[in-house]
């Protein structure tokens, strides 16, 4: 009787423990599965229109793909290397190489060192100071065509507004011909590009600023440092996230650079202004080499990829910090 | 004191004038754009140029809403384009960047990494495969084309951005809306997304200018006329139009219109946006 009575009584007890465990349990599943189904169909769909490309292209690199065999029939012989064999025997190669690296570093260079000067003007309080700042990124909104042209038609040699006004200021003779000539012509997308990424590195710069507290400047002002000094121990480590920030996401946008010299110069005069992504749309869509197009896209993007695992590893560390 | 206060003043005067100057260089390229859009075809080739048209001419815009190479129709088209990527993207990312803040789902992390890479890829990487894989599923002169790829570089942008609003919006709410009787799909769309509206509107912004503002996939895919975006009309007439800078700005003029007006009026919006994107992804 009394063994009867307790028996019943534990058993739906652990039976009750392992229940809440299961329900527990079951609930952290049901969680995986509600949160997935918000994700899912974006993620598939991402899969399909980024992910297999990705692959696709890889694949296409190693085959020798053209309008042609693809006429003939579809075949796609394997040829291993080839294709990167010879886009780096040629010479367009080279000339982009060169291009990309000296259109990124320029431009950075310039909107780095033209943005943090802005920012560090447009943090001021004056009157002016958050309405201009505010307007000034308006060029990050235009279509790149539309800058691209303004700027062929502002740097064109005979009615190019830039030209006139060295010219009025004394500094040049006789008109630049900036994009016209083989030795200028990289100068203008460099321009062009300045003009969006300048304002842009400020907005983004000037919202690091904003982030350091004003306590940290003033005690360290009771402590008697110098305009020069504060700039140096506070603002600048202060700011280095967001001047990451802009460095990193800079090169990889500028490196990526298509619509600008397309539209600009198309990738000349001769190969002046070909850059990695020019070429490659070449390769594929004028002499549709589909294999060596898709060749030249990888190396673009292996080097954009380890740019982007150097930046994931710096944020990572940062915020664990 | 007065000399502190004086001093002061002087300073504030100083950086206004200079931030007046590099604003003047910076806007002046609008201005030039504007100005000569509206000169005659004498005046634009006059040495020196004038500042400001003398003689107002409108027939780069007039002339062009015509005929074969009308404007209208490429507006028309470029907003087929980009209001249909704004709303794919849309409807598929924001119920991801919910879901990737809101609930604690294996692979999260590495998912919103891959999110970020993936928004620095270069277009040229899937160019050449998705005109391929296009023209198998006969997708090449479809306004379909363009619109799917624009979305892969939106979907992306969306989530970065939309992704810490929803970690901010506080779980409570969600939970007392819950116990109100929603459940986890109508406690979304009734009570938190009315809460990161301002998030929706930039997204919204970013999603149409993207889709408005592409010219490499309209390009590559579509080589009808009749299904050109403005982009790609501007660039096809370049050619013909030489150096006809009055026309050809005229028409620039028209494609920046949208943008700017969104720029404008939902200036806020578009600069959280801007940062937002940016600076997490």
């Amino acid at each position: 009787m009394d063994l009867k009575t307790t028996l019943p009584k534990t058993k739906p007890h652990t039976t009750g423990i392992s229940a809440v465990k299961r329900r527990r349990l079951s609930q952290l599943g049901q969680e995986y599965l509600t949160g997935y189904m918000f994700i899912l169909p974006a993620l598939i769909y991402m899969l399909l229109l980024i992910g297999y490309p990705i692959v696709y292209n890889i694949v296409l690199s190693f085959q020798d793909v053209s309008a042609f065999n693809l006429a003939a029939g579809g075949q796609r012989p394997f040829i291993g290397l080839q294709n990167y064999k010879t886009v780096f025997a040629d010479e367009t190669m080279k000339s982009a190489i060169w291009n990309t690296f000296y259109y990124t570093v320029s431009c950075l260079v310039v909107q780095f060192s033209l943005g943090l000067m802005f920012a560090l003007l447009f943090h001021q309080k004056f009157a002016l100071a958050k309405p201009l700042r505010g307007f000034l990124v308006i060029s990050w909104m235009m279509p790149v065509t539309v800058t691209a042209l303004l700027f062929k038609y502002m740097l064109s040699p005979d009615v190019g507004i830039i030209d006139i006004f060295l010219k009025a200021l004394g500094i040049i003779n006789q008109p630049v011909g900036w994009i016209i000539n083989q030795s200028t012509a990289i100068y203008g997308p460099i321009i062009a590009n300045s003009w969006v990424g300048v304002p842009f590195n400020m907005l983004i710069l000037t919202t690091g600023l904003a982030g350091i507290p004003d306590e940290v400047y003033e005690s360290s002002s009771i402590d008697g440092a110098s305009s020069f000094q504060k700039f140096l121990h506070i603002t600048l480590p202060l700011l280095r996230p967001a001047m990451m920030a802009v460095l990193v996401l800079g090169f990889v946008y500028t490196f990526k650079v298509f619509d600008l010299i397309f539209v600009m110069t198309g990738g000349g005069p001769v190969n002046a202004t070909e850059v990695f992504a020019t070429f490659a749309y070449k390769l594929s869509f004028r002499f549709y080499y589909f294999g060596q197009g898709a060749a030249v896209a990888n190396i673009l993007f292996i080097i954009l990829f380890c740019v982007a695992l150097v930046y994931l590893r710096l944020i990572n560390k940062e915020e664990t910090m | 004191m007065m000399n502190i206060l004086r001093k002061q003043r002087a300073k504030s005067i100083l950086m206004s004038i200079f931030a007046l100057a590099v604003s003047f260089i910076f806007l002046f390229p609008l201005y030039w754009i504007f100005t000569s859009s509206l000169k005659g075809d004498a005046e634009i080739f006059r040495k020196p140029p004038t500042l400001f048209p003398h003689q107002i001419f409108t027939d780069g815009y007039f002339g062009q809403l015509t005929g074969k190479h009308s404007v209208l129709i490429s507006a028309k088209n470029s907003l087929t384009i980009a209001i249909s990527s704004m709303a794919i993207s849309f409807f598929l990312a924001v119920p991801a960047a919910y879901g990737i803040s809101r609930f604690k789902v294996p692979g999260g992390k590495s998912l919103i990494m891959t999110f970020l890479v993936t928004q620095m890829l270069p277009a040229s990487l899937i160019l050449t495969p998705l005109f391929l894989t296009f023209s198998k599923l006969k997708l090449l002169n479809t306004y379909l084309a363009p619109i799917l790829a624009v979305t892969t570089i939106t979907i992306p942008f969306t989530l970065l951005v939309l992704r810490p609003m929803f970690m901010a919006c506080p779980a409570e709410i969600e939970e007392s809306a819950r116990i109100d009787g929603c459940n986890r799909f109508t406690a979304f769309l009734r009570v938190v997304l009315p809460i990161i509206k301002p998030g929706l509107v930039t997204v919204c912004c970013f999603g149409f200018v993207h889709g408005w503002n592409d010219l490499v996939y309209s390009l590559t895919f579509n080589t009808n006329n009749a299904l050109f975006p403005m982009t790609t009309a501007i660039y096809n007439l370049m050619n013909e139009y030489g150096i006809r800078w009055n026309w050809i700005m005229a028409y620039g003029c028209m494609l920046v219109t949208p943008p700017i007006v969104i720029f404008v009026t939902a200036q806020k919006y578009v600069i959280s946006g801007m940062v937002g994107g940016a600076v997490k992804g």
